[in-house]
């Protein structure tokens, strides 16, 4: 058997094992590489930076499930610490039935790290059913949508969402969502109430969204494990964001070069089956 | 033994009796597939009832708390409750063969609601707004490609003619534009999958055993 | 040359470099104002009107006026504009906000609809304030139509004539031409292949909701393959993520059998719903793969990242795969590892084409003028630019 026909019938699971070391050294063995900050990065940090503090709440719909946490709940924590930094109040919702306890877990405990006053600083609101129709109804009232908050608690009796009515009152909706929900926003948001959108996405939908970006209907947008480490560089506060980052990067070399030999393979295979043609003509 | 090291040990007994998958099949992989089936079935049943079926449905039309109350009948509100819930109920009307094609009814208003809900947004959001993004003018090379492939795209997807001649050329540049798209998309997907794998290697080795910094 | 391309041709090579758009204003600088004892001048020609926005509840008013002639000119000690509301005619009423010096505009979005209101605006420096200016009474009206969204009716609008001339068209059994599409075949093949194999076909329709129109396309595909294969008796395993869509599936393949003449041969069983949750969804289809064996695998619909799970368990499994779906981030993994990929609308071009169904033909038709009606509206858009007519454009935004 010739070199590439070993190379292009090596067991997967040889491959599978060099991802799984790629994964792990960097753990123990840091590089520090770099995280340099992209323009659609930028851009969410600059429009949350811009919300005044103590004033109008940010709105974060943190509509991911477990499926997609590595990449999106960074983002969550990243965005609330921003947030709480500058005492911005946030509202926290989320759209998706298993995102009821990420977002909780999340915004308690962030909250707890900066103490922050739930009622005061944040509010949780928990999960509401259906897309289209309680982002459509939040651009009427917030209070039809949620009465109360999680716990119970009527939204009149909640300090900071006093005189907060609907959209008009939210200066920017960020979503954070592995599904279809970062476009209804814009689609229900954005369109009809003209809300200014922020999402994050996992990288997998992110090209999705980038003519979104270029048309403006999107403030910023994070893309995967990547645009949450871009955002802890921003707050500077790094975290599980960052960290990934020494082993992305180490995988992704190693993916270029599985990537070339396999062609470099593929394509020496087919020169020599057309020569043993030739030959055999 | 805490019960965060007793839950944080069973994830990852199903986290490393799924990857036991890539070595071959074999019963942990399966029983951790099933399992999760199962749960998934089970929590979201739970989190439709509570979150979806009682606020808009039981508890407007029957006024029962958990604690169980006397049936209420009230004004606009619980008949607006009551319809869409009949509705609903009419979609179990598959069951009985004699009555399946009332299940049609509230399916045919969901999917017809729906499109309607959507139409402006989608039209204002999809082609309004991209088609003044890209009215774009033709004085860097930046523009001059996104318009080409804009273009190219949407012949490529036009099917009233076949594609011969300047529509065939059109064509053929749209299909290389969505190629090198496709191939941007992969590399995202690949980072996208990768950084999963990094999120539950970080829960083993952190979470889990400890071993490097969480 | 046909006229199509010709018209195309001319309409992009006049299609020529514009200026910019818009000329970026810069902000006013907001100076602090010097402790003086001569208070700002008012401001003059000022309006109230009713401000017909996004959500009109009739409950936003906005005021205009001519800057205060020491705002940034004169003894330039403006600081803000103090906007007072008052339901009585002369009567000084309450506070409702500020507008920053050099800014023109205020909009009041506390209105209640159909109350009069009179508006006073004071010009302050900072210590002293000017004279007032009222206007009123005004009104919030709810208004019913939004003008900024004239363009969505008026291509809405274009978009359903066309349709429902095509629509026409096809029932009146007009032959309207739809080129084939080569995955189309590939499907044919992959089914003959399980029936030669003797092994079951497995069609999985997505995971959307019924509403998701990739779905309802699957569902029209679905039922054409459904007709080929209880005319050949091939056993067709369809699995679904969604309860309403297992419902829709039931029906579309009973529907199927019978059609062909074969109502017996239908089995209920193999029509399953398996997990909402999507990659319990993805293992329990990779578990009927690798149990099963089907020969033919068929992916067709909404698919999100369970859709390389599914394909990868398929190639590996020796199966032959033909796919299909709209969703952009999928399509990459559909065309690495399946057989033949039905890209973007090419799947409601296959469920139009294998159908014949007039609506379904009517809205691919319709749908086929609008982007030739946006690629010569885009055209136009550069060409008017090019000539500083930038009120074209301006009829698409929205916002």
């Amino acid at each position: 058997m010739s070199w590439y026909d070993k190379l292009l019938q090596v067991d997967r699971r040889w491959i599978f094992l060099a991802i799984g070391v790629a994964v792990v050294v960097p753990f123990f063995v840091p590089l520090g590489l770099p995280v340099i900050v992209t323009e659609p990065v930028q851009g969410l940090y600059d429009a949350v930076e811009s919300i005044p503090p103590n004033d109008k709440p940010l709105l974060l719909s943190i509509d991911y499930a477990p499926a997609t946490l590595p990449e999106l709940e960074p983002m969550a924590l990243a965005i609330l610490r921003h947030a709480f930094r500058n005492d911005v109040n946030v509202i926290v919702m989320t759209l998706h039935p298993a995102g009821y306890g990420l977002a909780e877990r999340a915004v308690r405990g962030v909250a707890e790290e900066m103490e922050q006053v739930e009622g005061e600083d944040y509010v949780f609101m928990g999960f509401t059913p259906g897309v289209s129709a309680p982002i459509l109804g939040l651009g009427v009232a917030i209070r039809n949508v949620f009465p109360e908050d999680a716990y119970g608690t009527p939204l009149d009796e909640i300090p900071m969402m006093e005189g907060i009515r609907n959209y008009d009152d939210i200066p920017l909706a960020i979503t954070l969502a592995g599904w279809s929900a970062a476009e209804a926003w814009i689609y229900f948001a954005r369109e009809p109430y003209g809300q200014q959108v922020g999402a994050g996405v996992t990288a997998v939908m992110a090209t999705d969204y980038y003519p979104y970006l270029d048309a403006g209907q999107l403030q910023g947008l994070l893309g995967g494990m990547r645009g949450a480490a871009e955002y802890e560089v921003l707050i500077e506060r790094e975290a599980k964001g960052v960290k990934g980052m020494d082993s992305q990067s180490v995988i992704h070399l190693l993916i270029i070069v599985l990537i070339v030999l396999g062609n470099v393979a593929y394509f020496a295979q087919r020169s020599a089956r057309r020569k043993m043609a030739l030959e055999d003509a | 033994m805490s019960h965060h090291i007793i839950w944080t040990t069973i994830g990852a007994i199903l986290t490393l009796s799924i990857y036991s998958f890539l070595y071959k099949d074999n019963p942990f992989y399966k029983f951790a597939e099933h399992l999760v089936v199962g749960i998934s079935a089970g929590y979201y049943l739970v989190i439709y009832t509570f979150n979806f079926i009682v606020p808009n449905v039981a508890r407007p039309v029957f006024g029962l708390e958990l604690g169980g109350e006397a049936i209420r009948f009230a004004g606009l509100e619980w008949w607006m409750a009551l319809i869409p819930g009949l509705l609903g109920l009419l979609l179990y009307a598959r069951f009985f063969p004699k009555f399946a094609w009332v299940g049609r009814w509230p399916l045919g208003i969901y999917v017809g609601g729906y499109a309607g809900l959507g139409l402006s947004p989608v039209m204002q959001a999809r082609v309004l707004q991209q088609m003044e993004a890209n009215a774009l003018p033709l004085t860097s090379l930046t523009n001059i490609l996104l318009v080409v492939g804009l273009l190219g795209t949407l012949i490529y997807f036009f099917f009233s003619m076949r594609h011969k001649g300047v529509l065939g050329v059109f064509a053929r540049i749209g299909i290389v534009f969505l190629m090198v798209g496709f191939g941007a998309s992969f590399g995202y997907t690949v980072m996208s999958r990768i950084s999963l794998l990094i999120g539950r290697v970080d829960f083993l080795l952190s979470d889990w055993l400890h071993l490097a910094g969480g | 040359m046909d006229r199509f391309p010709r018209i195309l041709l001319i309409v992009l090579t006049l299609a020529l470099p514009a200026l910019p758009l818009f000329a970026q204003v810069p902000p006013p600088d907001i100076e602090i104002a010097a402790v003086d004892s001569v208070a700002p001048a008012p401001v003059t020609g000022l309006r109230a009107h009713d401000y017909v926005d996004n959500s009109d509840a009739g409950d936003k008013i906005e005021l205009t006026w001519e800057l205060s002639a020491d705002d940034a000119a004169g003894a330039s000690d403006v600081v803000r504009y103090e906007v007072f509301r008052s339901e009585i005619e002369d009567a000084p009423g309450d506070s409702v906000g500020f507008a920053l010096a050099g800014f023109e505009r205020f909009l009041d979005t506390t209105a209640e609809a159909g109350t009069p209101y009179y508006y006073t605006v004071l010009v302050s420096d900072g210590t002293l304030l000017s004279s007032p200016t009222t206007t009123g009474p005004v009104r919030g009206v709810s208004n019913f139509f939004q003008p900024s969204r004239t363009s969505v009716l008026v291509l809405a609008l274009v978009f359903f004539v066309l349709v429902l001339i095509f629509t026409r068209l096809a029932e009146r059994g007009a032959d309207l031409f739809v080129r084939r599409i080569p995955g189309l075949n590939a499907i044919e093949e992959a089914v003959g292949r399980a029936t030669e194999m003797g092994r079951p076909v497995l069609y999985v329709p997505g995971i959307g909701e019924i509403d998701n129109i990739m779905t309802i396309a699957s569902l029209n595909i679905l039922s054409h393959v459904a007709k080929i294969t209880a005319r050949y008796e091939t056993p067709l395993i369809v699995p679904t993520a969604r309860a309403v869509v297992m419902s829709a599936a039931e029906e579309v393949v009973k529907q199927a059998h019978a059609e062909v003449g074969q109502p017996d041969t239908y089995n209920p069983d193999n029509i399953r719903y398996l997990s909402d949750a999507q990659f319990a969804f993805a293992g329990a289809v990779n578990g009927i793969m690798l149990r099963e064996k089907p020969a033919a695998n068929l992916y067709l619909g909404a698919f999100w990242a369970e859709s390389l799970l599914l394909a990868e368990t398929g190639f590996e499994a020796g199966a032959i795969q033909v796919a299909g779906t709209a969703m952009v981030s999928q399509l990459p993994f559909f065309v690495t590892a399946c057989d033949y990929t039905l890209l973007g609308e090419e799947l409601y071009a296959a469920s139009a084409y294998l159908s014949k169904e007039p609506k379904l033909l009517g809205g691919l038709k319709g749908s086929d003028w609008m982007k030739i009606l946006i690629i010569a509206l885009m055209a136009l858009g550069i060409v008017l630019n090019r000539l500083n007519a930038s009120w074209f454009v301006e009829f698409f935004h929205t916002q």
